[in-house]
């Protein structure tokens, strides 16, 4: 299985979105729960580094251009 | 003749009034006759005139003689060069032993008539072909040697050779001097036209006469001139001034000049006039060329005011702006998405960890699972679940640990 390390933006927030749900649902026993929980931290925090990356990503953009345009 | 003589010889020769006798009588015998000549010379006496009658195309002439008072009353002035109609005797004159003519009636060769004889031979010369303009050669732009033939010292040859140097300085002339008019006038002139014609410097030939009446023109109607004309290798130009019954050599002639100084017009170039036309030309192709230059000095000037060119930056600002505005939106719409994407991500955040055990783990409690070499993790419920070796993890609030048990505190 692909290690979420590797997963693109719209995988692990798609992902994560069915982790709520089943969560929400409830119905699981602990241990799952639990495993469910923790995948859905590792989402969570895979979406914000892509986020992140993003936001970086364009303000470096932004600044390299009005730094051409200066 | 019934004379009993005897048979003439050396031994019985007759005497000069017995021949003369003979032949008066012979001549007597021939009766009257009309006949036509030019009169190539008159002579007065008191009483009777003599008069030597030329026939125009051949060296042939006939004494005449007659009334003084029938000269003095001819119907033209009878002089030499005039064609005549005689009626007369042929008369041997034994004083003498001359023979002449004794003309009792003179007539002058009608202008109607000689009109028509023209008519005649202007009509038989056509059926030739001999006035076809295919015929006809082309006059020289500038000719080398101009022959002219003209009469001596004449208004002809003076106005020609005036208006030709006028116009063309460098003109050259080979003049050959005739008779314009009477008898020897044809033959003159056919022998200055052949020497003309055999010289090959000479490019143009022009023969020349002023106006006169129609007999006075009357040799330039030669049907032997006109012929001769046409045999020219060089182009001939007729300027024989006579309007309007033109003689014949007009015809025949290779350009037919109404006067003279027609003909020199027509022979060489204007000098002047040429030098005017060059300058025209000059003067108007720079017009052109300037004209041209301006035309298209405008043409450029008004590309040059097109916005486009005028202000070449105005489209690039235009698509600067469009490309801003892009970059603007796209800026936005970025920011935006990610903000939209980081909200939903919060949110999502937020439920999971209403959802887990995230707020329980916070106040210090934890999960402890037992970590089997197979199979997955079970939450640990008992401590008999966790003998002392068995792998466990511990979940607390930032993460996780793994341990190993040492087992049940009730075993110490």
């Amino acid at each position: 299985m692909k290690p979420i390390s590797q997963f693109g933006y719209e995988e692990a927030r798609d992902e994560l979105i069915d982790v709520v749900r089943q969560l929400e649902q409830g119905g699981l026993d602990l241990d799952a729960s639990l495993k469910l929980w923790e995948r859905g931290e590792e989402l969570t925090k895979r979406c914000e580094e892509h986020l992140a990356g993003a936001r970086e990503k364009v303000e470096q953009t932004l600044a390299a251009k009005d730094d051409d345009e200066a | 003749m019934n004379q009993a003589a005897p048979p003439n010889s050396a031994e019985n020769p007759w005497p000069v009034r017995a021949v003369s006798t003979r032949v008066a009588d012979y001549i007597d015998k021939l009766g009257r006759v009309w006949v036509e000549g030019e009169i190539a010379q008159l002579t007065m006496r008191p009483s009777v005139a003599f008069i030597a009658l030329r026939d125009p195309a051949a060296d042939m002439s006939l004494s005449v003689v007659c009334a003084r008072d029938l000269v003095l009353n001819a119907p033209v002035a009878l002089t030499e060069g005039v064609r005549v109609v005689m009626y007369g005797k042929p008369n041997f004159h034994t004083g003498r032993g001359t023979f002449s003519l004794r003309v009792t009636e003179i007539r002058a060769v009608g202008v109607g008539e000689l009109l028509a004889r023209i008519e005649r031979l202007r009509r038989l010369l056509d059926a030739e072909g001999l006035f076809d303009p295919r015929l006809k050669r082309p006059i020289p732009f500038l000719p080398n040697v101009i022959g002219l033939i003209t009469g001596r010292a004449s208004a002809a040859e003076r106005d020609v050779m005036t208006v030709t140097r006028n116009r063309w300085p460098a003109a050259r002339f080979a003049v050959r001097h005739t008779a314009v008019q009477g008898p020897s006038t044809v033959p003159q002139i056919v022998e200055s036209l052949r020497s003309l014609d055999a010289d090959p410097a000479v490019d143009v030939i022009v023969i020349a006469r002023g106006g006169g009446d129609v007999e006075a023109l009357l040799p330039f109607s030669d049907e032997t001139l006109c012929r001769e004309i046409v045999k020219c290798t060089t182009p001939v130009v007729s300027a024989v001034g006579h309007e309007p019954d033109n003689p014949l050599c007009d015809l025949v002639a290779d350009l037919r000049a109404a006067t003279p100084t027609d003909a020199a017009k027509r022979i060489v170039p204007d000098a002047a006039a040429e030098r005017a036309l060059v300058a025209d030309q000059r003067r108007r192709s720079a017009r052109a060329l300037r004209n041209w230059v301006s035309r298209e000095q405008h043409v450029i000037a008004q590309l040059r005011s097109r916005p486009v060119l005028a202000d070449p930056l105005a489209a690039l600002a235009a698509r600067g702006e469009e490309v801003h505005r892009a970059r603007t939106a796209a800026r936005r719409d970025i920011a935006r998405l990610i903000a939209a994407e980081s909200d939903r991500v919060g949110h999502l955040s937020a439920r999971l960890t209403t959802l887990g055990p995230a707020a329980t783990l916070a106040r210090g409690y934890a999960v402890v699972q037992t970590v089997p070499a197979t199979g997955s993790a079970a939450v640990l419920r008992s401590v008999h679940d966790a003998p002392a070796g068995t792998r466990l993890r511990i979940r607390v609030a930032d993460g996780a640990i793994t341990t190993v048990s040492e087992g049940s505190d009730e075993a110490h």
